[in-house]
């Protein structure tokens, strides 16, 4: 279902952390490295020039070892951080759940924290109210809605977290690791969603951990190294290969 | 600009949320709240009128216009430091525009603000001050402050996050102004030769437009307000441009 313009463009991304260590604390010192002309930071980058075009109605897989650059970039496409350098066009609404348990009060009920939520993704009160019941039913959670969230088991969190997330419909829905919690039952009724996403059109960008989570529900991944893209194709192909890489890192070590 | 009123719901949830907290901390609640300012006027009274011999007709009216407007300005400045910095797990992992924090803590502080004319109208009816229809003018008085202080709030709020001492220095600033801006005593009590540094402190200006319609029972001269408002307007620009400018950079500091 991809049509000809790309939902998301990346044009040669990246993205520049300054160490927490080495960043100046305090006006005061700030002021003396200024004077004494000291002011150095040292930098950790962590995309180093990403070009990528996801189409509409595609799902991509993203894959690599920890701090290889994936979280940092759906968070660069979720517009949550800047690009240091390169260009980023994301034409329409994302919809991230970044980490779980964001933009969540946990001392409000479940009910409380579903307009809380909503309201920080961007919707109108209106809009919540009307998707309410079918944010609730959806959930699964029955009466544990009016208890506070944080008697709630990070699986519940999840169905919460997941079913306001997706009462809209976004361009492009993005989840960071987010399938591996919840029970069985939970993670086939997010699957049906994220099918019927694809099929109107939504684009989906899946960080995972788990192979069988990447294979199950997208057909082209990209493998990040070292925050730049290894490998880009077919899943199975790029599972393979980084699988394969995986293994003989073990071996050679 | 756009991205705000979008989120606007938000923007008031924001608000009621940070009332809420602010009733419940204590048991008196909202009662406390415009206790605060009365005793503090009640203070100012006993130490000036009576200690210093100060004469100045009407001076707890005077005085306690002072205080709700210092209160809103200082504690809006610095609730809007704070506020980034507060909510720093959302900020860094979810798209929602900064400026609704600094914008939400501004408009609580407006409510409060609001809440808290209720004594100072009973001040009014207590003291037998006369009221005019002037006071019909608070509402943009208040506006004027409230886009004042916003402006500041925005572009106080990012430097907050990026040296965590500006708060401390600011707040140290805040005193210094309190006593440059005639919020308890009277422009007269200063020599001649000082007048100056005050006459030219633009709370000051906005002050006036706040309390002419209280004490003095009259709408600002036009002149005053015509300068009031571009004063407003350049601070709120100001502000807002540096924040926009650096409010790409916030999610890596906090």
């Amino acid at each position: 279902m991809t049509t000809n313009r790309p939902v998301i463009e990346l044009d040669g991304v990246t993205l520049c952390y300054r160490l927490a260590k080495q960043r100046i604390p305090s006006f005061k010192e700030y002021a003396l490295h200024w004077v004494r002309g000291a002011l150095t930071y040292e930098q950790l980058w962590a995309l180093k020039g990403v070009t990528l075009a996801v189409g509409r109605g595609e799902a991509l897989g993203i894959i690599g070892r920890n701090g290889a650059g994936k979280s940092t970039l759906l968070k660069v496409v979720s517009r949550v951080l800047a690009p240091t350098g390169g260009r980023v066009a994301v034409h329409g609404r994302v919809a991230p759940i970044l980490e779980l348990g964001t933009g969540f009060d946990f001392e409000l009920t479940g009910r409380e924290n579903i307009f809380l939520n909503g309201l920080l993704l961007g919707h109108p009160k209106r809009e919540i109210e009307e998707r309410y019941d079918a944010i609730v039913d959806f959930s699964g959670l029955g009466d544990f809605i009016r208890s506070p969230v944080r008697n709630y088991s990070s699986g519940m969190l999840a169905r919460l977290a997941f079913s306001v997330l997706t009462a809209w419909t976004p361009e492009v829905l993005v989840l960071d690791e987010f399938l591996a919690v919840g029970d069985v039952h939970f993670l086939r009724k997010c699957e049906d969603r994220l099918e019927q996403f694809k099929a109107s059109g939504t684009t989906v960008l899946l960080v995972s951990h788990s192979p069988e989570s990447i294979l199950e529900n997208t057909r082209r991944c990209i493998w990040l190294d070292e925050g730049r893209v290894r490998l880009d194709g077919p899943t199975a192909d790029v599972l393979a290969a980084y699988t394969a890489s995986a293994e003989e890192a073990v071996a050679s070590s | 600009m756009t991205d705000l009123f979008r989120h606007r719901d938000l923007i008031w949830h924001l608000v009621q949320r940070d009332l809420r907290v602010r009733y419940r901390r204590s048991t008196l609640g909202l009662l406390w709240t415009m206790l605060q300012p009365l005793l503090m006027m009640l203070i100012l009274h006993v130490v000036f009128s009576h200690a210093f011999r100060m004469e100045l007709y009407g001076y707890p009216v005077y005085a306690l216009a002072g205080i709700l407007f210092w209160n809103f300005f200082s504690q809006s400045i610095v609730a809007s430091m704070n506020s980034l910095r507060g909510n720093a797990s959302i900020l860094s992992k979810l798209p929602v525009p900064k400026a609704v924090f600094p914008v939400a803590t501004v408009v609580s502080g407006v409510v409060n603000l609001g809440l808290a004319l209720v004594p100072l109208f009973g001040i009014l009816m207590f003291t037998g001050h006369p009221m005019t229809l002037a006071l019909l003018f608070l509402p943009v008085s208040i506006l004027l402050a409230a886009l004042f202080t916003l402006g500041a709030g925005l572009l106080l709020s990012p430097l907050a996050v990026f040296f965590s001492d500006v708060v401390e220095l600011v707040t140290v600033v805040l005193t210094l102004m309190m006593y440059l801006t005639p919020i308890f005593y009277p422009m007269t009590i200063l020599p001649e030769q000082y007048r100056w540094v005050v006459r030219f402190n633009p709370v000051r200006s906005i002050l006036e437009v706040f309390r002419d319609p209280i004490y003095y029972g009259k709408i600002p001269p036009a002149q005053h307000l015509a300068v009031c408002a571009a004063l407003a307007l350049v601070v709120l620009a100001i502000g807002a441009f540096s924040f926009r400018r650096s409010s790409d950079r916030i999610p890596f500091y906090i």
